[in-house]
């Protein structure tokens, strides 16, 4: 079941002098105009394709739009193998990095994008 | 730093060097000179370890640093930095004989470790001018020095016609013992170390084994205060991996005390776990990998 979810992340509660703090974050409004603009690249991006997001890539497709440099590509083969990942997770990764590097407006998928994008699938690691 | 030229007529030059068949003339030494004279124990084994000879390596250098016993070894790939590394670690002092100049150091993938060694009261010592550069022959002179230097060699590993044999070899002219850690038969590193046993070198199974040897010395147990060596971390990932330590914390604490962005501190901690560097805990967080 697990597998099927892209983004798993550990969420601890909340302390109650967190929740009233004055600490300086990106408010809602700014996170839904980098969303938007996510949404837009990607939108434009498969345009000819017949689809929306990068949700909907199928495996073809993941081929021509995620690619990765060599950088990339070791590391997710590196996790592949440690983490024990499956195919899905694989290219579940590969399409979470795509986002991420749209969320940043990168046109390519950079080794940092791929790092954070494991990272999500944290759970991965304890639940096997 | 201190850099210093000892000839061999000179008071400093290290006495155990002084009686090898073929002593250098002289000395370039970068570093604490006084950790030439002291007790030190030569470790070599092969530059394509396996992991039971890294292991084993450090098992044995971490004792021998906690009876204050310097470690001497070459620098190179393999076990001869996983022993200086250890010994740093573990807040020894340790030398390293180069097989090329100080300005020139061999291999240039270790300036860091031999930067470190110098930083953490050991020295790193070449009898070349200091931009000579390393070449085969030298590898074979450099080792006489390493037995040279020390009260005796503890060989973790080598292959066939390996360097490591050769030092063995000069450790057994200069009089001195050859301890060996035994391997498998299947491991084609434990050539050197069983042959060496068989023809009537030390098996040693722990520190004690090679401490004993030395009846007229007395060697005493001194609480060392274990640093944080930071070689095998990449520059970029240092700033989070200092911050980890045996106590979990999770992504919003480590965020908080570097100062880097969430997005970032996802990727570090990701790429520091597949180096096996730090591993997460369930719904804790992160701590470092011990390696016991």
């Amino acid at each position: 079941m697990l597998d099927r979810i892209d983004i798993q992340v550990e969420v601890k509660r909340p302390k109650i002098e967190k929740i009233s703090s004055k600490e300086k974050l990106e408010t809602s409004a700014q996170i839904r105009e980098r969303v938007n603009k996510a949404r837009k690249i990607q939108l434009e991006r498969y345009k000819k394709y017949g689809i929306h997001s990068n949700a909907e890539l199928d495996a073809k497709m993941i081929a021509t739009f995620c690619k990765l440099d060599s950088k990339g590509e070791e590391l997710l083969q590196n996790a592949f193998r440690k983490l024990k990942l499956s195919v899905r997770a694989y290219e579940r990764i590969l399409k979470v990095s795509r986002t991420i590097a749209d969320l940043e407006g990168k046109e390519n998928i950079e080794f940092q994008h791929v790092a954070e994008a494991i990272q999500y699938r944290s759970l991965d690691k304890f639940f096997k | 730093m201190d850099r210093r030229i000892i000839e061999y007529a000179s008071e400093s030059y290290p006495n155990r060097l002084r009686y090898i068949s073929n002593p250098p003339t002289r000395l370039y030494v970068e570093g604490n000179i006084e950790i030439l004279n002291e007790i030190g124990i030569a470790v070599i084994g092969s530059r394509t370890n396996t992991q039971y000879g890294e292991k084993m390596c450090k098992t044995f250098v971490k004792d021998l640093v906690e009876y204050n016993v310097n470690i001497i070894s070459g620098l190179a790939y393999g076990i001869d930095s996983i022993a200086h590394k250890e010994c740093l670690k573990r807040g020894g002092k340790t030398i390293a004989v180069l097989p090329s100049g100080l300005k020139n150091i061999y291999p240039a993938e270790h300036k860091e470790l031999a930067d470190t060694i110098v930083e953490n009261g050991g020295a790193v010592i070449s009898e070349y001018e200091d931009n000579v550069k390393a070449d085969s022959k030298k590898f074979l002179e450099r080792n006489r020095i390493v037995a040279g230097l020390g009260i005796g060699t503890l060989v973790v590993e080598g292959g066939i016609r390996s360097g490591t044999s050769v030092t063995a070899k000069f450790t057994i002219e200069d009089k001195k013992p050859v301890f060996c850690i035994p391997s498998s038969l299947e491991n084609i590193k434990g050539k050197t170390t069983n042959e060496l046993i068989q023809n009537g070198s030390k098996l040693v199974t722990n520190v004690q084994d090679i401490l004993n040897h030395y009846k007229d010395i007395s060697f005493s147990k001194k609480e060392k205060v274990a640093k944080d060596i930071l070689i095998d971390i990449p520059e970029d990932l240092r700033k989070i991996y200092k911050i980890i330590n045996n106590v979990p914390q999770d992504v919003n604490e480590i965020v908080r005390k570097t100062g880097l962005t969430i997005d970032e501190v996802n990727y570090k901690t990701m790429l520091l776990q597949l180096d096996d560097k730090i591993r997460e805990l369930e719904g804790k967080g992160f701590v470092r990998n011990d390696e016991y």
